[in-house]
């Protein structure tokens, strides 16, 4: 939905933060940082973001909003900067 | 918004229960209605239900059946979960019915892991099949309760397909295969702590090894429960002397890790994705609703519709219809003349059709000048929630709400709030922290009007000018911004970023939306009948005794020095002691001696005017007395501060 400037496309096994994903990629869910609140960490995997996972990046403004497994959730910058994932 | 059903554990003390358990939006209610005929009130966004209902189930006059809140996880973390927990804790459990989302069946046998392991026979409902169908998603029923050793039926809640066969099922429900065992620390853990519960103080339907698991995940239903039983104390120290295994995951965090690659093992095997649509109108209008740019434009839109339907419909042409037309002309003249024809004691009369008359003020006001303006809003609301507009709202919101130290899930309560701030004040157990909750509920009960205060300020400022309700519009967000950013500063806690879900947006089914308006409508006047009546009283008895006149004498410094309004305005505030949209109506019956200036001032200041009774007793329930008495003597001087300022800032401007 949103125009993003291009980014250089990530090699595999390149970890980057899902806020820095551009929109349309999919991408697999490699670890949470130490940064995200432990209960927030529980909350994150009962939607389902579990490692190593696939999720579609839809949008990154004004949130982050991913597609898993045909489910949309959106998520705050706060807690998508510390989400790191490779590319699926 | 209605409830149905109410809690009667002692009943169900005599009565097997079950319980239709699962994640939030999956369809729980409507098939809690399905299988009892009873209706609860079913929307398109997690959280509609935050209590517990009860009713009889169809095939089983004997029987119990629960719907409980959506969890999202268990152990529970939220105030709706950890109802869903206690119930599980409580009840006489026979059996669980997991309602799950056949499109993310990942996310629904992740609760499946945990549920397994409380030892209570089962049936597995998998809903919104036909969503799935539409994304390509297959899941292999057969396989899956094959795997699961339970009856799995597909179904679809909102078109009635596959009850029948999920009602054959229940007498076939088994006690589910755990899904997992979980890493030899942990099982060791688990082993210690159900050995303690078996031996110390068993549950007299609960598997030991589920409450075992549930309280190493820090579940403080599960801690609660532990608490209260006599001879658990070896149980608790043992839970008390369980470190963290070593790296920097909690136990709760590895137990809900395991749970969830388990439960992704299982889906993998079971389920099929071919090519499904991946751009409907659904899918387009709701990436619109959340996006950057476009989701501005569509939120003013979708409110300018509802002002349209609500401000200009509603509480201008059929108030006009039946207040002026109808009330006015015909039916308030003819009981007059019949009453006084009637009745020879002047006083009585008087009560019945004078100008504090029952007749004349409560009935008039709550049938001719409430009742259409509410109709249309919650109609228009039905729509609105059915379609899955509000979770969207959340993620436009959630930027405005950080500022005032809360995260867009806030913006549920608060749109619920428009309808009725009573029931919306028991929504905000959706909401993860005290914190949160805290803030929330005092923004609701100071800067939140509830439907009929709504309608009746539109109406009259709709009626005076469109730049007029501009101005209240722009007062009351101002005071709830800056009002939510000075709490965030004062109430103690930090900030929970937003992560939530966004429900896909559907087409609102008239029949649903009907319903809840009915039921909605039956709910309101229940409730305002009977209090516009007292008021009405409470009016007439001050008039009569010569206290009203005092009154609006020793009001005057206030309501017309400092608010600049008429000295009758004291009045509207007396009756908005009540009800606030009761004090509204007050003003609205002054409009012809009303200003703009002196609309916009008294509607701005009767909307932040104390909460009604019924809310005021729900922030008791849910806050305590002190919370709520401090919120009190906070809201009546904000209210009259801000009403004054407005009033000396705009007279200066116009």
């Amino acid at each position: 939905m949103n125009a993003t400037p291009s980014k250089p496309i990530p090699q595999p096994h390149e970890r980057i933060r899902l806020i820095g994903t551009p929109v349309g990629r999919m991408v697999r869910i490699d670890d949470f940082g130490d940064e995200i609140d432990p209960l927030q960490r529980e909350q994150l995997h009962a939607y389902g973001l579990s490692a190593a996972h696939a999720v579609k990046v839809l949008q990154q403004q004004p949130m982050t909003v991913l597609l898993c497994e045909h489910v949309e959730l959106a998520i705050e910058h706060a807690v998508s900067r510390h989400i790191w994932v490779q590319p699926a | 918004m209605d409830c149905a059903t109410s809690p009667s554990p002692a009943t169900a003390a005599v009565l097997r229960t079950l319980a239709l358990v699962g994640h939030p939006n999956v369809g729980k209610s409507v098939l809690f209605h399905r299988l009892t005929g009873t209706y609860v009130t079913v929307s398109n966004y997690p959280g509609t239900t935050v209590e517990v209902s009860r009713a009889t189930p169809r095939f089983d006059r004997e029987a119990s059946l629960l719907d409980t809140p959506g969890v999202l996880a268990l152990p529970s973390r939220s105030d709706d979960e950890r109802a869903t927990m206690r119930a599980l804790l409580n009840e006489d459990m026979r059996t669980l019915i997991q309602v799950g989302d056949a499109k993310n069946l990942r996310r629904t046998l992740n609760l499946t892991a945990l549920l397994a392991e409380l030892g209570v026979p089962m049936v597995m409902a998998l809903n919104m099949t036909d969503e799935a169908k539409a994304r390509g998603v297959t899941v292999d029923a057969g396989a899956l309760a094959e795997a699961l050793g339970v009856p799995v039926v597909a179904t679809v809640a909102t078109g009635g397909e596959g009850i029948a066969a999920l009602t054959d099922a229940l007498s076939r429900a088994a006690v589910p295969a755990p899904l997992l065992r979980y890493d030899p620390v942990l099982e060791r853990d688990i082993a210690r702590v159900e050995q303690l519960i078996l031996a110390n103080c068993p549950h007299p339907r609960l598997a030991a090894r589920g409450l075992a698991i549930l309280a190493i995940g820090r579940d403080s239903e599960v801690a609660d429960w532990l608490a209260a039983q006599p001879g658990s104390a070896d149980v608790r120290t043992a839970l008390a002397e369980l470190t963290a295994p070593t790296g920097r995951d909690t136990l709760p965090a590895r137990l809900a890790r395991e749970r969830s690659s388990a439960a992704e093992a299982l889906a993998r095997t079971v389920t099929r994705q071919a090519a499904g649509k991946d751009r409907t109108l659904s899918m387009l209008l709701g990436r619109v609703a959340v996006h950057r740019l476009w989701g501005w434009p569509m939120l003013l839109g979708v409110l300018y519709l509802v002002y349209l339907f609500v401000g200009d419909f509603g509480a201008s042409t059929l108030v006009g219809l039946l207040e002026e037309d109808f009330f006015g002309e015909v039916l308030n003249p003819a009981v007059t003349d019949f009453v006084t024809r009637h009745i020879s004691t002047p006083w009585l009369a008087d009560l019945i059709v004078g100008e504090y008359g029952l007749w004349t003020m409560g009935m008039t006001y709550a049938l001719a000048l409430i009742l259409p303006i509410v109709t249309t809003f919650f109609l228009a609301f039905g729509v609105l929630e059915d379609s899955g507009y509000f979770s969207r709202l959340s993620v436009i919101a959630n930027r405005m709400f950080a500022a005032i130290g809360l995260n867009g899930r806030a913006v549920l309560p608060m749109v619920l709030g428009l309808g009725c701030v009573t029931m919306a004040t028991l929504t905000t157990r959706i909401l993860h922290t005290p914190r949160e909750r805290l803030i929330t509920i005092y923004l609701m009960a100071l800067a939140i009007p509830c439907s009929a205060q709504l309608g009746v300020v539109l109406g009259l400022l709709g009626g005076i000018s469109f730049g007029a309700t501009v101005i209240w519009v722009l007062a009351i967000v101002g005071v709830l911004l800056f009002t939510g950013w000075l709490a965030s500063k004062v109430v103690p806690g930090k900030r929970v970023p937003l992560v939530t879900e966004l429900p896909p947006m559907r087409m609102p089914v008239l029949g649903n939306v009907l319903k809840k308006t009915g039921g909605r409508l039956k709910w309101y006047l229940i409730e305002v009948i009977p209090l516009f009546l007292i008021g009405t009283l409470i009016m007439f008895g001050l008039d009569r005794s010569g206290a009203l006149p005092w009154i609006i004498e020793a009001g005057k410094p206030l309501v017309v020095g400092w608010l600049g309004l008429p000295p009758e305005a004291s009045a509207a505030f007396v009756m908005g002691f009540l009800r606030r949209d009761f004090g509204a109506s007050g003003l609205f019956a002054l409009q012809s001696e009303l200003s703009m200036i002196q609309a916009v001032v008294g509607m701005v200041t009767i909307t932040l005017f104390v909460p009604c009774i019924a809310s005021l007793m729900m922030i008791i329930k849910e806050q305590g007395m002190k919370v709520a008495a401090l919120m009190l003597a906070m809201i009546i001087p904000t209210a009259f501060l801000i009403g004054g300022l407005l009033n000396h800032g705009l007279r200066l401007i116009f």
